[in-house]
């Protein structure tokens, strides 16, 4: 008989934190990365920064493809909307928060516009509206003609800009740092909370059966494009946050590799799982830094390489174990729990 | 008023491109067809074959191979050796991969078809680098036919137009009175009851990916000769002929063909008469615009068959 810790109630059974152990992982786990500025500088510190960053919006790709199932290939194009709206309204010195969330709002209704499709077909045929719509972006975003809605090919964000207005500066690496963190735990917080209300719940049904979802009385159509407008949201916030962060705007940062490697993070760490997302943001974003400067001292030719690697990773992750590195570790879990028995 | 020589020649123009890209289309449909994968890596399948008659024809563009190490081969010899790494990398691509995901959800194939480019065109930017590469004078067809109104078709268009309709009819007739054919269409409309009646799926999934490739590689050559060597701009036809199949409808191999040459003419026109006016590169984009009203007026296309969904 497996022995343990149960549970007696449901509201338990539903808590966030359910155990002990992940009360104390909390408490002591918490303060690390608000020290951690403390501690390392410089580029580290950067790369941390774009690991909370690329991670809000690989919770948002979690929203429209882990939670709603419908396959979305224009992470690059959302950021890079985000992006360019972040800072054409720094532009007029709203200040960056409402600036981030008019990026948000702008790459949700795209978003959304880009979804619609999914009133009359699924799968595949919403993959390709949505490339389509990366390479229209991308050709946008390279028009000159069009410089009067995105202000410009390339730009350059301030480094100094207030929050609010012109209140609470963020001038530093470190400024920027914590906001990224706490933009992180803010969305992350909310879409652990998400996947447990009753429209999380919908997007599961959506996703696990449609026809079935419809027969029971949700309603498919509203329940995708609400899941293309928080996942387009939080993708377009998170690139309004990667302008900041760069501080530099040119359309070669969001092309279709960026939408790559954020597949990669999300199936490496477990497909609808927030944990999962994140952790596969992590390890993957490292392994990525460290392939570049690896590559950039001792094979400068072999750069190329690098999306060799990850479509390898890729492949090899969804031929053997399709949920991620989360579901591995649970599973490795369960196996120390039952040692020495097999069963 | 109309300036008819210019608009029979950018009509031209637009079937000759649309002819080519009716290869690569014609391609991603019989894949689709009989093993069900929609393989997102098709404009990187074309690159390959672009890439490979260059680097058969002058083996010295791989940057760790020494000039003179390795045979260059002349001409027709390289593409034939072409057509036999689209064969091999046919077989290659069902053994190591798409075997085991043979009844996994749409989802991940298309992942693994996406990550699959991207290894195609990462490895060939490995060996080649990222330039363009001149393919050698005696490969390029640099001969072109007359036709009315002063204008020509340049030789790449006049053999992408002339193969691709003998490639369109051959597979046709092999669909309907071969018996390889047929086997292929079982296997296509159930695969286990196919099994059960003796079909080898393994050979008929092979068989699809090896033609599918071959015609795919080809077309891409084609592009190449048509800009006179190979160039990472191929890459961006995988979007395109996309278009072409959803408006043919997707399992429909001269479904493939029609789209690929109405989206071969819809670039031309829009290259010659809106491009002025919103911007250099919206003759790429039309195509796309047009795809997204397909999709919402008539999702199953032109030929495409309908699904009738039950639980």
């Amino acid at each position: 008989m497996p022995c343990g810790e149960y549970f007696t109630d449901y509201g338990s059974r539903m808590g966030l934190f359910r155990w002990r152990t992940q009360r104390i992982a909390l408490v002591f786990g918490l303060p690390i990365p608000f020290l951690l500025p403390f501690v390392i500088g410089g580029g580290t510190l950067n790369l941390f920064a774009q690991i909370y960053i690329f991670a809000i919006a690989v919770l948002g790709l979690n929203v429209i493809l882990g939670y709603a199932g419908e396959i979305v290939l224009a992470q690059g194009a959302f950021m890079a909307i985000g992006a360019y709206s972040t800072s054409r309204m720094l532009g007029t010195g709203a200040g960056l928060l409402p600036a981030m969330i008019v990026g948000g709002i702008i790459a949700a209704g795209v978003s959304v516009a880009f979804g619609l499709p999914a009133v009359r077909v699924k799968g595949f045929y919403i993959a390709i509206s949505t490339l389509a719509l990366q390479f229209i972006a991308e050709w946008f975003f390279l028009n000159d003609k069009a410089a009067f809605i995105h202000g410009g090919v390339q730009q350059t964000v301030p480094v100094d800009v207030g929050l609010l207005g012109s209140f609470i500066r963020i001038s530093s690496r470190t400024d920027i740092y914590f906001l990224a963190l706490i933009s992180m735990l803010v969305f992350a917080l909310l879409s652990l909370n998400f996947s447990r209300t009753g429209i999380g719940r919908s997007f599961r049904a959506v996703h696990e059966n449609d026809l079935a979802a419809a027969v029971l009385g949700i309603n498919v159509f509203r329940n995708k494009l609400l899941a293309f407008a928080i996942g387009g949201f939080m993708i377009g916030f998170s690139g309004g946050l990667y302008a900041v962060l760069i501080g530099f705007l040119d359309p070669s940062f969001f092309t279709i590799e960026l939408t790559l490697q954020h597949y990669v993070m999300l199936l490496f760490g477990g497909l609808g799982r927030v944990w999962g997302a994140l952790l596969g943001v992590a390890m993957v974003a490292i392994l990525l830094d460290n392939l570049q400067e690896f590559f950039n001292t001792y094979a400068p030719d072999a750069t190329s390489l690098i999306p060799v690697i990850f479509g390898a990773i890729i492949i090899v992750v969804l031929a053997v174990e399709p949920k991620g590195v989360l579901a591995a570790l649970g599973q490795l879990k369960e196996y120390l729990r039952k040692w020495p028995y097999a069963y | 008023m109309v300036d008819v020589p210019a608009l029979f020649a950018t009509l031209v123009a637009g079937v000759g491109i649309g002819a080519i890209y009716a290869l690569v289309a014609m391609g991603f449909s019989l894949i689709y067809k009989v093993t069900g994968v929609l393989n997102f890596a098709q404009g990187q399948l074309a690159l390959v074959g672009a890439y490979f008659v260059a680097i058969f024809a002058a083996p010295s563009i791989i940057w760790f191979v020494p000039a003179g190490v390795l045979p260059t081969l002349g001409g027709v010899v390289a593409l034939v050796a072409t057509i036999l790494v689209g064969v091999l990398l046919g077989v290659l691509l069902e053994r190591a991969i798409f075997r085991f995901f043979i009844g996994e959800p749409v989802l991940s194939v298309i992942i693994v078809t996406l990550a699959l480019g991207g290894i195609f065109s990462g490895f060939i930017q490995f060996l080649v680098g990222p330039n363009f590469r001149a393919y050698p004078e005696a490969i390029l067809p640099n001969w072109s036919v007359p036709l009315p109104f002063g204008t020509e078709i340049g030789g790449p268009f006049a053999i992408g137009v002339v193969l691709s309709l003998v490639v369109v009819i051959a597979l046709m007739v092999f669909f309907r009175y071969t018996v390889t054919g047929s086997i292929l269409r079982a296997a296509s409309s159930d695969q286990q009851a196919a099994m059960a009646l003796g079909v080898s799926i393994e050979r008929t999934i092979i068989i699809a990916w090896t033609l599918s490739i071959t015609i795919t590689a080809i077309g891409g050559i084609l592009l190449a000769m048509a800009n006179g060597g190979a160039g990472f701009a191929i890459e961006t036809t995988g979007i395109i002929i996309l278009v072409a199949v959803v408006f043919g409808g997707l399992d429909s191999v001269p479904g493939a063909f029609l789209g690929a040459i109405v989206v071969g003419l819809l670039r031309e026109l829009g290259r010659f008469y809106v491009e002025d006016f919103v911007g250099a590169g919206f003759a790429e984009i039309l195509p796309l615009i047009f795809l997204l009203f397909i999709i919402v007026v008539k999702p199953y296309g032109l030929f495409g068959t309908e699904r009738i969904e039950r639980i």
